[in-house]
């Protein structure tokens, strides 16, 4: 995929520096990030807890706005769109996946996946269609009509990455997607994540504590520390 | 059409707490089962009280009599000619005196009966004794054949068990009267018998039953053969003070075509120099203190819906705080602050729809009850006709539901905007 691996940045952050008050204090959760995403890569963020990873993802996800720099999609500032730009914008080039799965309890596996679709405005036969095939790359198709609390906790996770990518979005933002997995259900959450990289384009931005993990996988590997931005390295082949 | 199936997945999110839904559905049914009930007894006891007016087109009546002030001076007489000028005016169907005449007595072979009877023009029949209200046979024949129209009760009492029985069947009628006599304030004692034949049978709405049910209709010319009639009550009329010889009549009924007639022709009449009374006014009177009732009957009604609203709030609220990290999440994937406020207006519109569903059908069902326990109550106390105390027009079935629902909406503004205005990153945030 040539264009995919193009070198013009698909997602860029300028100087991204976000503070949190807390009482009378001011936490500064991410300080003075500056960082490219080329389309088509597979970008780890490696970082302890309390680094400011998440607060990294939201801000590239839209979820979030930095209290300084910026962060630029295809070269436009995410501060310039409007609400509604926003909300297109996660709808349509992000797919995100959590730790902690967030799936709709009373929802099946693919009600849940179909759930992303409906606020796109795809369903009926062709969101079905769509939410199986997702179901189907992730290995589910036997467990699509069970609940989440039927399901293990890979399986969870694995719903939740058919639903970050049922409307293939450019950009998958996995934020520890294995910290609540035992390792070798990891590995397997991993390799699925790897394989969506691979085969649909995917650009992934993931963050991890995983070292091992994210120099076997990652194109390259960013470490945050204490909410900037501690080295760059290249990894991987 | 993401709205449609935002609404869809509304209803989904409703299915997981059916009791919690079902309870709040419920206060809403209450509610709106109070307001609807309430409504349609305002309405069922003002339909009960009109209907029988309606019915026999007293609506459309002028009573006129001649005008008397207090120190004993008189308009004019209410003589033929003044009938006839009144019978002129634009609007005016007739102008007949009001002869009533009690104790009548009608004789049949063995069987005799003491009546009312009231006199009525050949040529207009009553809106009520043309229509509906004649069991069997017709109104008067035009010319002067002696004829008399029965009412059901009579009949039986003669021995006619059928309307049908009774049509053709020839009746005498035993009067007596005072008349005035040649000189002045002097009167004879007169007897006389009428021989009439029966050309109808009609049966009286409801309320009047009871005093009308033993009451006959003749003809007004047939009526002035009766001894004593044209000079109206005598005692009636010594008691007022009035000259028993004067000429002209106590009372005269107006009829006019059509009720927006009668303040005008109601005007003319006055100018002319009589009193007037018209139900009319009175049906106005009626209905302001049924306007007044419905009112407050509605307000209570709106306040039990008002509570149920409450119950509505509380339910959303307590929902939008358990689906905090759903709402969070839905945003994360694409769900704007729109379709997040949708869904929530949707959910308590939808327990509004149900409630106020149910609570029709619940209203209807507790009224359906009530009437029966009333006309059973009534049948003890010897009221032999149905009551329909409630009402239930269609405009009231519609409102009270689009009613439920605007309320509920209401309702679900205040937690369908907190539930907008959810940050998805607090509400994500790892536990």
């Amino acid at each position: 995929m040539d264009t995919a691996r193009s070198h013009e940045p698909f997602i860029a952050t300028r100087g991204l520096t976000r503070e949190y008050r807390v009482g009378p204090a001011v936490v500064r959760a991410l300080a003075d990030v500056s960082l490219d995403v080329r389309r088509g890569e597979f970008l780890a963020v490696l970082g302890v807890s309390g680094s400011g990873k998440s607060t990294l993802l939201h801000l590239l996800g839209g979820l979030d706005t930095p209290t300084a720099g910026s962060v630029l999609v295809n070269g436009r500032d995410l501060a310039t769109f409007t609400s509604y730009e926003r909300t297109v914008y996660r709808r349509t080039v992000v797919g995100f996946v959590f730790q902690s799965y967030y799936l709709v309890p009373s929802l099946t596996a693919e009600e849940n996946v179909a759930l992303a679709l409906t606020f796109q405005g795809t369903f009926g036969r062709e969101g079905r269609r769509l939410a199986d095939e997702a179901i189907r790359r992730v290995g589910l198709e036997h467990r699509a009509r069970h609940r989440p609390s039927q399901l293990s906790g890979g399986e969870q996770q694995r719903v939740a990455l058919a639903r970050a990518i049922v409307h293939t979005p450019p950009l998958l933002l996995a934020d520890e997607p294995t910290g609540n997995l035992d390792s070798a259900t990891a590995q397997e959450v991993v390799s699925l994540i790897q394989r969506i990289h691979q085969e649909l384009g995917t650009t992934v931005v993931m963050v991890t504590h995983d070292q091992e993990m994210a120099a076997r996988l990652a194109d390259r590997v960013v470490r945050l520390r204490d909410g900037r931005l501690a080295d760059t390295g290249a990894a991987g082949p | 059409m993401r709205i449609w199936r935002i609404i869809l997945l509304a209803i989904g999110s409703l299915r997981r707490t059916p009791l919690r839904v079902a309870l709040t559905a419920l206060g809403v049914a209450i509610g709106s089962s109070a307001l609807v009930s309430m409504i349609a007894f305002a309405l069922g006891v003002q339909r009960q009280a009109e209907t029988p007016f309606r019915a026999l087109g007293l609506v459309n009546v002028i009573r006129v009599s001649p005008k008397k002030d207090k120190d004993g001076g008189r308009g004019p007489a209410l003589e033929d000619a003044a009938l006839r000028r009144i019978e002129a005016l634009p609007g005016v169907e007739a102008a007949y005196p009001d002869f009533r005449v009690r104790g009548l007595k009608i004789v049949r072979g063995d069987k005799m009966t003491s009546v009312v009877a009231i006199g009525l023009p050949r040529d207009v029949p009553l809106p009520g004794t043309a229509g509906d209200l004649l069991v069997a046979g017709e109104y008067f024949t035009p010319g002067a054949k002696p004829e008399i129209i029965l009412g059901t009760q009579v009949a039986r009492d003669l021995g006619l068990d059928t309307p049908q029985e009774a049509l053709g069947a020839t009746l005498r009628l035993e009067t007596s009267g005072l008349s005035p006599g040649e000189a002045a304030k002097t009167f004879t004692f007169e007897r006389k018998d009428l021989a009439v034949s029966v050309v109808g049978v009609y049966d009286l709405p409801n309320l009047l039953a009871g005093k009308m049910s033993g009451a006959v209709l003749l003809p007004v010319d047939l009526m002035r053969q009766i001894p004593g009639v044209e000079s109206g009550s005598l005692l009636d009329r010594l008691k007022l003070g009035s000259d028993p010889t004067q000429p002209g009549y106590p009372e005269v009924t107006v009829r006019v075509r059509r009720h927006t007639d009668v303040a005008p022709v109601d005007k003319a009449i006055q100018a002319m120099g009589f009193r007037t009374r018209t139900l009319l006014s009175r049906l106005e009177d009626l209905r302001t203190f049924f306007l007044f009732m419905d009112v407050l009957l509605a307000a209570v009604g709106t306040v039990a819906l008002l509570v149920a609203g409450l119950g509505i709030i509380n339910t959303l609220l307590i929902s939008v705080l358990e689906r905090y990290q759903e709402i969070g999440l839905c945003k994360a994937i694409g769900a704007s602050d729109g379709d997040v406020f949708v869904l929530f207006l949707t959910e308590a519109g939808a327990i509004g729809l149900v409630g106020g569903a149910a609570g029709l059908a619940l209203g209807r069902a507790v009224c359906w009850g009530l009437e029966l326990a009333i006309n059973s109550y009534a049948r003890t106390q010897g009221i032999t006709a149905y009551l329909e105390v409630f009402a239930f027009p269609l405009w009231l079935v519609t409102a009270t539901v689009l009613f439920s629902v605007g309320i509920s909406v209401l309702a679900g503004v205040y937690p369908a905007l907190r539930a907008a205005r959810t940050d998805p990153i607090r509400a994500l945030r790892r536990e």
